[in-house]
């Protein structure tokens, strides 16, 4: 880090106002904060109070350091804190020395936050608190000023630092504890209101009770008790304690956002918030509950605006405990576990689930919460496992849970249980009785405290109802369908490119390369308003979720009708329709129609064709004012139809229509009376569909798809296919895409996303957002009502012109002369290719030209450079050689790329001291050494993404900068697939896979779920490499700079913001054409966010995303970066001409294809290449003297150089760049960076280790070392291994040669990118990520000796185990987390039980699990193999047999292949447990499934049943 | 899914319909491609590599969206492939046939690169028989009678293709033309081998059934005048086409058996449709028994030897200045007539004609090629001393067409010519220097292809119906 160029006080008044410029301007929203963290609790069994559960409580969060942020000062955290009882004893003394006596009332607390400097305020405050504590008749003691040791906080922290008091009074006589809690939740929030109501914002009210109290701050959690000394008095006992470590995205300290919270501290995101607070402002109409009687009133809004997440999440948590119910309850209603109609689910708990989702839309994300709820204390975990959990139970009486084991170190031989939460878990202590629960048990008691069986049988399930009455029947003639296409915007493009394959196969359209066709905006074709939205998906603070391999936790379950009060408790709350699925064919439309009968009102959404310039807006208000009065009228259910869409009236967009309906009814609060159910003609793909859910729509019927498939149907298209087929497959596309497109944005359940807005607009009128879909953003504005009349009336008299309409040939996705343009069009690619072809800088600047003069596709097309300063001579710019090194050729992996392409990428970004990227897949060996002629293929950038293919120990160690691709432009959110047919040999050695095979990577990195997970990944990788520089890539959105803030923290040295138009080997169309935006809106606001943060300097920033020209090099760098990837460019400079067939190998000049025949046509060469780069360059330089800029770096952030010089077309409202034009005010710090080298992490073991093991690299002598660890030692023996592969290689060690043995809990990713040579004995336990790309070293885990608990009964290793693991041997004593061995393609593993999603993706290696796992085992694994001990039968339900067989045992071959395994993990380990299974092998050995890949069966080498061995010989 | 059928170039071999035999063509005047079957023609449309950008669509002069009709057509949705070929273009099976592919569409096929290119232009011309034969094309039956009426002069593939595009938007097409017959060069300037009459007629039938009105045999200047027609109609468009033959310079010239291309072709082809041809008949225009020398290496040239290899020739020599590789004809064709005998001469420029008042011989040079001038093709150099003689009985000059002097001609003093002779136009409205009179055509660009031509007329249809709107709704706004 540079200097301090800041006092606290300076720093803090610069943010704020930076801030709000940014904020005036659209171009950051503090809403968009992110934070993630580490959390966990301590709990007396009994409930007796102690010392040892704070001391304990206080010693955790000394070992969660590394799960936070520090800034650079070294003092000021993202916040930390700790929730306790409250300390009566303590409390006494301090009321005595108020004066007063302890009166017989009940004794409560309240921890005030205070505004500091403003004396008024701070007074106001003090009587607002007395006043509202004095009316509801309790006594007040006074106030006590914490005593606070402000050393140990930074300035930054200091500065925002609030007036810390405790105000102690007490209840009225005789009123019981659980009434005088609910009254000062009531008098917390009248408190709240009453400030908010002054204005005052610097107040804040950590806790408010007569049992808890809070201390919390901005202080690094280790210094909690150092801040707060009253922490260190003996009289602070408590029954529980929960803790928290905050992880930021930003660097303001703000006091407030410091956790635990009233109830809950939450380590994770919650992804549906948005669409669970407007479901919560929606459910407060009909709020009521005798407990709160009229102060009802006083709770709402439950969740108060501005709140983050956990906050809003806690509120509600704190509405249902007050109103008596239970915390594990709430825990099941609020985050509920995932479930389905089958599996081995207690049908009890089914229907205690059943009534929970007809209660509440789950607030969904990664949730690893702790919380309590006065008699309980409660852990608990979100439905897809996505934070790790781990317990331990002592003899002496504690249950010990946090996010890592080993954060209170506890003696082993007293460990009663060692264990983890499963996704959906929970565990907790009832504090009153005393007891421990575990999940089963407290499923059990809650499930049987009501008859909720008998409850939802309330609900309809009317899905078996609509298929069996009505048949599918076309209903419009050819032409009226051909005209009502036309008039939707269809193209005969649409109708095969896109409806035919979902139609045909059920399955989404897939293409390549990516989106060059103007944003909709500056399109002067006709574009659905469905264009205008961009989907959102979760990059780095939290991940999007498998749709395929984990489907079984997502849901697409409807409810529609009256939704009941949520306070209640009784079978009243489960009246109203079900349906499995929101999107309805004709047939089924009709039949839910017949049956709502008259509940339903129909709204017809068409205007006149002829009506006035405001024709539309008035029938907007229209169908608002039609569906309000139906609401009020009774109807239970609203339906908005286009139909009647005919020559003289034209549809609304339904968009539009079912927004401002949904909207409407929220504002009237009618919206939870009734459903809104769609008919629209112009929904076609996957993506409208869920914008209309998005905006609030319930359920959809598709009728002019189906029309086309029913035409297309008769006319014999798909085969012998009956209508009714074709019409399930196009059900199931959109189905399994609307699936795809929550799992983006990591929600699982449809009910949360709908009403959720989880898109942006890009392009709309910011004032039509705010009143059809508020809450979204819509940072440039544009289109508006009167733009969307003229566009929709302009395509109504097209369609309804007197001739017969032929449907327009199309071009969105392909080029065709009348259709969408494209940036890169026939002219502009030979253009380039004969200046590069021919070394021809003049034909170069034809092509820039030719590229200038195209009507504006992207935003940077609407800007002009402003220069200020006069120009200066050529000869003073920088050098083309200087220049060059700033460009980069992005990340596209072999595989995508032929072998030749990727080569020559490399040769000549190296020739020119560049960098190129290898992409996903590897890179052979024989590239790291420089060729005979000088030539060096090895790519300076090392990709590591989400498959971890070909991600070895010697792959990174051979670059000079690593980058961790988070998401790609053009399929942010998404997994990628390299189809079988390009696996061949080389790709398959490579991956460390088996050619032919499908290679798929997880739309999730498996070892990033939230920002502190990125950073032990950077800190991993930093081990591994102790040069390398670390990129991270990130997508455009809105809220990627406080997503860019966190990466900085996490010590990335680069940051590449990707353009939505970036490229593709293979995607869903719809995913390329609509989600991720321009990198100029990502780019500016990234480097204004990480200015504003003062974080700016620290990290280099580089963009990408159709960068074709220098003109684009220096817009990009006047936004803020400082290095620029040229893709498809550079792939059309070694002759791609944009055929688009990536995905199909049948490239025909041979740049991306692995056919043989192909790859000869590959023309490329280096040269061209190194002309493209110096070509662009040379611009640069001109565009620079013209400016008067001598160098880039002078002109980075200089978006005053840059001016707006079109608004688009005359039809929009305003088209306004402002939000990425304006300028942050950096405080003095430069605005590129300025870190020589790269940001370094601090040391772990391996430096103590390296320094003890000279001999080893002086003389190469066989050693073994024993070292005591914590868990805050993290990435032991990687550092090492990075000095072992620099020396010796992949193999050139014999496996054991150093002896690295460790007592005590290790930190993460135990053992990362081991080598073969290096092996690791661990006694005691390790957390998550042990062996992570494991490359040929050995791994054993076991507890102490000492220990007395039965090692296969509990859990050992955290999550995430052998990730990408490509070599080596892991044996563990005890149970693994979730997703062991995640695409492991190579080591060997044995355990002895596992968590759910175990083998996941895994395409080689051998894993054996001697006990049970969790569900969906083996979901997408195409390699390797896994032998599962099954003691009760259960493994039937928990594999997911979509890419897996599983047999017994059959062969002697196998059977000695497992049971070697198990003696090497018997003798490694000790396992008493394995021992046994040994001694009874014959017995055991039946008990054994094996689990082999559907694709692998034909290509093992040795026959799996007897009777194959028989065929064979 | 369209890409499974589609994208089968990797394996599937480029295969042209059958073409006869060369010493079985060459005996008669019959097109000499077999058709597709459909079976072959779905073959090779799935060979397309489905492009994002298409370069066979980019190079097309109708930009033809050629990759959705091959997709339909290995699809086997044939009526749907003529829907949409015949979108973009009025005589898709004319182009077909007569396209020289190899420079438009099939040249620029990505995959010509080693695979050979799809078989574009036959796919074209298999759809639209196909389309024929099943009765899918149909006479235009515009949605409503508009009054105004437009004057075409000049019935080949320009006038056509506006009259049917201006009549499908109910305007009362009239064409003007001083033959016949209408299909101007198509029906008397390319020979049957390439394009059977029959094909020609079948079309112009179809727009007289469409209610496009035909005045033959009328000369503009002399049957009726310019201003009779402007005065007659709301918009009057010329599209005369280029029909100046551009003269050899040479000793000699002036000898009897020297004729200009067109007229040797235009004889053979009214022979072919049956027309008394005392100039033909006489064997003035005969080629049988002749030795043939044509001079020139563009289409007409091929047209011209291919002919006179059909007529019967006892040889065919082409000359030409330029090498192969520089020739502006299509390699298809060179290729073709080489097969059926012709002899070409390439790098010789005739220098003098010799005989003794009727033709014997031409005397040529040798060439060589220079650098290249400003447009990029090398300039031919005489290579000294090295002149020799062809024998010939018959020699044919195919050196390329030059307009007419229509202001002369039509008695147009007004109409703006540029220094080539060709219309001056507006090239936003299409309009010449006379108002409601529009140009389009080899007569705007001189000596072009048909494929242009058409692209030209249809341009030509919208501009004035843009014309004929706008007044008509100034007309409206008056009446208002």
């Amino acid at each position: 880090m540079t200097e301090i160029r800041e006092s606290g006080e300076q720093f803090v008044r610069a943010w704020r106002d930076n801030a709000a410029t940014l904020q005036a301007a659209h171009a950051y929203d503090p809403a968009h904060e992110h934070e993630s963290c580490g959390v966990g609790f301590v709990a007396s069994i009994d409930g007796s109070p102690r010392r040892d559960v704070v001391t304990s409580a206080i010693a955790a969060l000394q070992a969660v350091w590394h799960r936070g942020a520090v800034d650079a000062d070294g003092k000021t955290g993202d916040g930390a804190g700790i929730h306790l009882q409250v300390p009566l004893d303590f409390f006494r003394e301090h009321i005595e020395h108020t004066g007063h006596t302890l009166n017989e009332g009940r004794m409560a607390v309240g921890m005030v936050f205070l505004p500091r400097t403003d004396l008024g305020a701070q007074e106001r405050c003090r009587i607002i608190v007395e006043s509202e504590i004095l009316k509801f008749g309790c006594f007040v003691y006074g106030w006590r000023q914490v005593p606070v040791d402000i050393e140990v906080i930074g300035e930054k922290a200091n500065a925002t630092r609030p007036e810390i008091e405790q105000i102690m009074f007490s209840s009225p006589v005789g009123r019981s504890e659980s009434d005088f809690e609910r009254d000062l939740y009531i008098i917390r929030r009248r408190i709240e209101k009453a400030a908010l109501a002054e204005h005052i914002t610097d107040f804040y009210i950590c806790s408010l009770s007569c049992r808890s109290i809070i201390y919390k701050g901005m202080f690094l959690a280790e210094q909690v008790a150092s801040f707060y000394p009253d922490l260190t008095d003996e009289r602070f006992v408590s029954n529980f304690a929960i803790y928290h470590q905050r992880y930021s995205t930003n660097t303001f300290p703000t006091w407030r956002l410091a956790q635990p919270f009233r109830v809950l501290a939450h380590n994770g995101e919650i992804n549906t918030v948005r669409g669970n607070v407007n479901w919560m402002a929606s459910h407060e109409t009909r709020m009521a509950h005798a407990n709160f009687g009229d102060r009802v009133e006083d709770l709402k809004p439950v969740v108060q605006s501005g709140s983050s997440d956990s906050a809003s999440l806690d509120a509600v948590f704190e509405l249902m405990v007050r109103a008596g119910r239970e915390l594990p309850m709430v825990k099941t209603m609020c985050i509920p576990e995932a479930w389905t109609d089958d599996g081995l689910m207690p049908q009890s708990w089914r229907d205690l689930y059943a009534y929970a989702n007809a209660v509440m839309e789950p607030w969904d994300g990664p949730a690893a919460i702790a919380a309590y709820g006065g008699r309980w204390i409660l852990g608990g975990m979100d439905r897809n496992g996505l934070r790790p959990m781990r317990y331990v139970v002592t003899q002496d009486g504690l249950l010990i849970a946090g996010s890592e084991t080993g954060m209170v170190r506890v003696d082993e031989a007293t460990v009663i249980e060692k264990g983890r939460l499963d996704p959906g878990d929970m565990i907790a202590v009832d504090l009153v009785d005393g007891g421990l629960y575990r999940d089963s048990e407290l499923k059990d008691l809650l499930s049987s405290r009501k008859p909720y069986g008998e409850w939802i049988k309330e609900s309809t399930k009317i899905d078996a109802l609509i298929k069996a009455e009505h048949e599918e029947k076309p209903a419009f003639s050819r032409e009226e369908l051909r005209r009502r296409q036309v008039v939707a915007g269809w193209t005969l493009e649409d109708m095969e490119l896109i409806l035919q394959p979902m139609a045909e196969t059920g399955k989404e359209a897939v293409g390549s390369m990516g989106d060059d066709t103007p944003i909709a905006v500056l399109s002067d074709k006709y574009r659905g308003l469905h264009h205008f939205f961009r989907q959102n998906f979760s990059q780095v603070t939290n991940p999007p979720i498998d749709s395929l391999r984990e489907r079984r936790v997502m849901t697409l379950r409807t409810r529609l009708g009256n939704l009941g009060n949520i306070l209640d408790e009784d079978s009243e709350q489960c009246d109203h329709l079900l349906l499995e699925s929101p999107v309805l064919t004709n047939a089924e439309f009709h039949a839910m129609r017949d049956y709502m009968a008259d509940t339903a009102a129909e709204i017809d959404c068409t205007f006149p064709a002829d009506g006035g310039p405001s024709a539309l807006e008035e029938a907007i208000e229209r169908v608002q004012r039609e569906a309000e009065d139906a609401v009020r009228g009774g109807c239970t259910h609203v339906i908005l139809s286009d139909m009647g869409t005919c020559a003289e009236r034209a549809g609304l967009p339904m968009i539009l229509a079912t927004g401002a309906v949904h909207s409407h009814l929220v504002r009237q609060q009618l919206r939870t009376f009734t459903s809104v159910n769609v008919r629209c003609g112009e929904c076609l793909d996957v993506h409208y569909l869920a914008v209309l859910i998005g905006v609030g729509a319930t359920t959809i019927n598709p009728y002019l798809a189906q029309e086309a498939i029913a035409d297309r149907q008769a006319r014999g298209l798909f085969g012998d296919a009956t209508l009714e087929a074709a019409l399930g497959h196009y059900k199931k596309a959109i189905q399994d895409g609307l699936l795809k497109i929550m799992s983006k944005m990591g929600i699982s359940v449809l009910s949360s996303y709908r009403g959720g807005y989880n898109f942006e607009a890009v392009g709309l009128s910011r004032a039509l957002v705010a009143r059809f879909f508020p809450g979204m953003s819509s940072r440039i504005s544009g289109l508006g009502l009167s733009g969307i009349q003229q566009k929709v009336l302009r395509m109504h008299a097209r369609a309804y012109d007197e001739a017969a309409v032929p449907l327009p040939v199309g071009g969105l996705y392909r080029y065709r002369r009348n259709g969408e343009r494209h940036a890169f069009d026939g002219a502009m690619i030979h253009a380039l290719q004969r200046a590069v072809e021919g070394d021809s800088y003049h034909l170069y600047k034809r092509y820039a030209e030719a590229v200038y003069a195209q009507p504006p596709v992207n935003l940077r097309d609407l800007m002009r450079f402003k220069s200020k300063n006069g120009a200066v001579p050529l000869d003073e710019v920088e050098s083309i050689t200087d220049i060059r090194r700033r460009l980069v050729a992005p990340g596209i992996s072999l595989g995508a790329l032929s072998p030749e392409a990727h080569e020559t990428l490399s040769i000549a970004m190296n020739r020119i001291g560049a960098k190129s990227d290898s992409g996903e897949g590897g890179e052979d060996p024989s590239r790291f050494r420089p060729r005979p002629n000088g030539d060096n293929a090895s790519s300076a950038i090392k990709q590591v993404a989400s498959g971890r293919f070909g991600v070895t120990a010697e792959y990174l160690n051979n670059c000079r900068e690593i980058e961790i691709k988070i998401a790609q432009g053009a399929k942010p959110g998404e997994g990628g697939q390299l189809p079988g047919i390009k696996v061949n040999g080389l790709i398959a050695r490579l991956r460390h896979s088996t050619p032919g095979v499908t290679l798929i990577s997880p739309p999730p990195h498996h070892d990033i779920y939230s920002i502190e997970d990125l950073a032990q990944l950077i800190y991993d990788l930093k081990q591994i490499n102790p040069e390398a520089r670390v990129c991270v890539k990130l997508v455009a959105s809105t809220g990627i700079g406080t997503i860019a803030a966190g990466v900085a923290k996490a010590k990335a040295d680069t940051i590449l913001i990707s353009g939505h138009g970036g490229g593709t080997g293979a995607s869903p169309q719809t995913s390329i054409k609509y989600a991720g935006i321009p990198w100029e809106m990502g780019l500016s606001e990234v480097h204004q966010v990480l200015t504003l943060n003062r974080l700016r300097h620290s990290v280099t920033l580089r963009t990408d995303g159709g960068i074709k020209t220098g003109r684009d090099v220096v817009i990009a760098a006047m936004l803020g970066a400082e290095e620029f990837g040229l893709g498809t460019a550079s792939l059309v400079a070694m002759g791609c001409i944009m055929v688009r067939q990536c995905h199909s190998n049948t490239c025909p000049v041979g740049v991306c294809t692995q056919d043989e025949a192909l790859r000869a046509k590959f023309e490329g060469t280096p040269e061209r290449v190194v002309n493209l780069f110096s070509f662009v360059a040379e611009e640069v330089r001109e565009i620079l003297a013209e400016l008067g800029a001598r160098s880039l770096e002078e002109i980075v952030g200089r978006t005053d150089l840059l001016a707006q010089v079109s608004r688009g077309d005359p039809s929009l409202d305003d088209l306004d760049l402002n939000p990425i034009l304006v300028r942050a005010d950096s405080g003095g710090y430069p605005v590129f960076n300025t870190v020589a080298g790269r940001n370094e992490v601090p040391e772990t073991l391996d430096a103590q280790i390296i320094k003890d093991a000279k001999p080893v690299f002086e003389l190469g002598e066989k050693m073994q070392f024993t070292y005591n660890i914590s868990n805050t030692q993290r990435a032991i023996g990687t550092k090492l291994s990075s000095k072992l592969v620099r020396k010796y290689g992949m193999s050139g060690l014999q496996p054991g040669h150093i002896t690295v043995r460790l007592r005590g809990s290790a930190g993460q990713s135990l053992g990362a990118f081991a080598v073969q040579g290096l092996k690791i004995e661990v006694f005691g336990d390790a957390n998550d990520y042990v062996g992570k790309g494991l490359s040929g070293g050995t791994i054993t885990v076991r507890p102490m000796t000492a220990a007395s608990f039965a090692s296969n009964e509990n859990t050992i290793i955290g999550n995430t185990v052998l990730y990408g693991a490509t070599a080596g041997k892991l044996f563990a004593a005890g149970q693994a987390g979730e997703r062991f061995a995640v695409r492991n393609c190579g080591a060997e593993a044995v355990v002895e039980g596992c968590g759910s999603n175990a083998c996941e993706y895994m395409t080689g290696g051998t894993v054996v699990i001697l006990g049970a796992v969790g569900d969906n085992f083996g979901a997408g694994m195409t390699g390797g193999m896994a032998f599962v001990y099954d003691a009760d039968g259960t493994f039937a339900h928990r594999v997911n047999p979509e890419a897996v067989i599983h047999q017994r045992v059959e062969t002697e071959y196998w059977e000695d292949v497992l049971r070697r395994l198990v003696t090497e993990h018997a003798r490694e380990t000790q396992s008493r447990y394995a021992e046994r299974m040994l001694m009874d092998w014959q017995r055991e050995m039946p008990k054994f499934w094996q689990i082999v890949p559907k694709e692998m069966l034909a290509r093992l080498a040795q026959p799996l049943t007897l009777g194959a061995r028989e065929q064979r010989a | 899914m369209t890409t499974d059928r589609m994208l089968k170039f990797v394996g599937t071999a480029k295969r042209m319909p059958t073409k006869r035999p060369a010493d079985e063509r060459a005996g008669d005047f019959g097109e000499i491609y077999d058709e597709f079957d459909a079976a072959a023609a779905g073959e090779q449309a799935a060979r397309c590599s489905q492009c994002g950008v298409p370069f066979c669509q980019v190079h097309c002069p109708l930009h033809n969206n050629i990759p959705d009709w091959l997709m339909l057509t290995a699809e086997g949705r044939l009526e749907e492939a003529y829907e949409v070929a015949s979108a973009t273009n009025n005589f898709p099976e004319i182009c077909g046939r007569i396209c020289p592919q190899d420079r438009l569409c099939e040249g620029n096929c990505v995959i010509e690169k080693g695979f050979e290119s799809v078989t574009i232009g036959s796919v074209e011309k298999y759809i639209t028989e196909t389309a024929f034969a099943n009765g899918w094309v149909k006479p235009v039956v515009p949605p409503r009678e508009r009054p105004e009426t437009v004057g075409v002069i000049g019935g080949g593939p320009a006038g056509l293709a506006a009259a049917e595009q201006l009549r499908k938007r109910g305007y009362q097409v009239h064409v003007y033309d001083r033959y016949d017959r209408m299909g101007g060069l198509m029906i008397y300037g390319i020979p049957n081998f390439k394009l059977e009459k029959d094909v020609v007629e079948r079309r112009s039938a179809l727009l007289a059934d469409g209610g496009v009105v035909y005045h033959p045999n009328t000369e503009i200047g002399a049957t009726v005048t310019l201003e009779e027609l402007r005065a007659r109609h709301d918009a009057v468009l010329i599209a005369t086409g280029v029909y100046k033959a551009r003269d050899i310079m040479c000793p000699g010239v002036g000898l009897d058996g020297i004729y200009p291309a067109l007229d040797y072709l235009t004889a053979s082809n009214r022979k072919g449709l049956g027309d008394a041809v005392p100039a033909f008949d006489d064997g003035t225009l005969d080629a049988a028994g002749k030795r043939v020398v044509v001079i020139g290496g563009g289409d007409t040239a091929m047209d011209c030897v291919r002919t006179a290899v059909r007529q019967g020739a006892a040889s065919v020599t082409c000359l030409y200045r330029r090498d192969r590789a520089n020739m502006p004809g299509s390699q298809r064709e060179v290729a073709n007539a080489e097969d059926e005998g012709v002899d070409f001469q390439w790098l010789s420029a005739p220098e003098a004609f010799i005989g003794d008042g009727r033709v014997a011989g031409v005397r040529c040079h040798r060439v060589r090629l220079g650098v290249p001038d400003a447009t990029g093709r090398q300039t031919p150099q005489p290579v000294e001393d090295s002149s020799y003689v062809v024998d010939c009985d018959m020699a044919i000059t195919a050196l390329g067409f030059d307009p007419e002097d229509l202001p002369v001609l039509f008695g147009a003093k007004g109409l703006e010519v540029s220094r080539w002779g060709t219309l001056r136009i507006d090239f936003r409205t299409m309009m010449t220097s006379l108002d409601g009179v529009f140009a389009a055509g080899d007569i705007v660009r001189g000596a072009s292809l048909v494929v242009w031509a058409v692209r030209d007329g249809r341009d030509v249809a919208d501009r004035i119906h843009d014309h004929l709107a706008a007044k008509a709704a100034g007309r409206a706004r008056d009446a208002a």
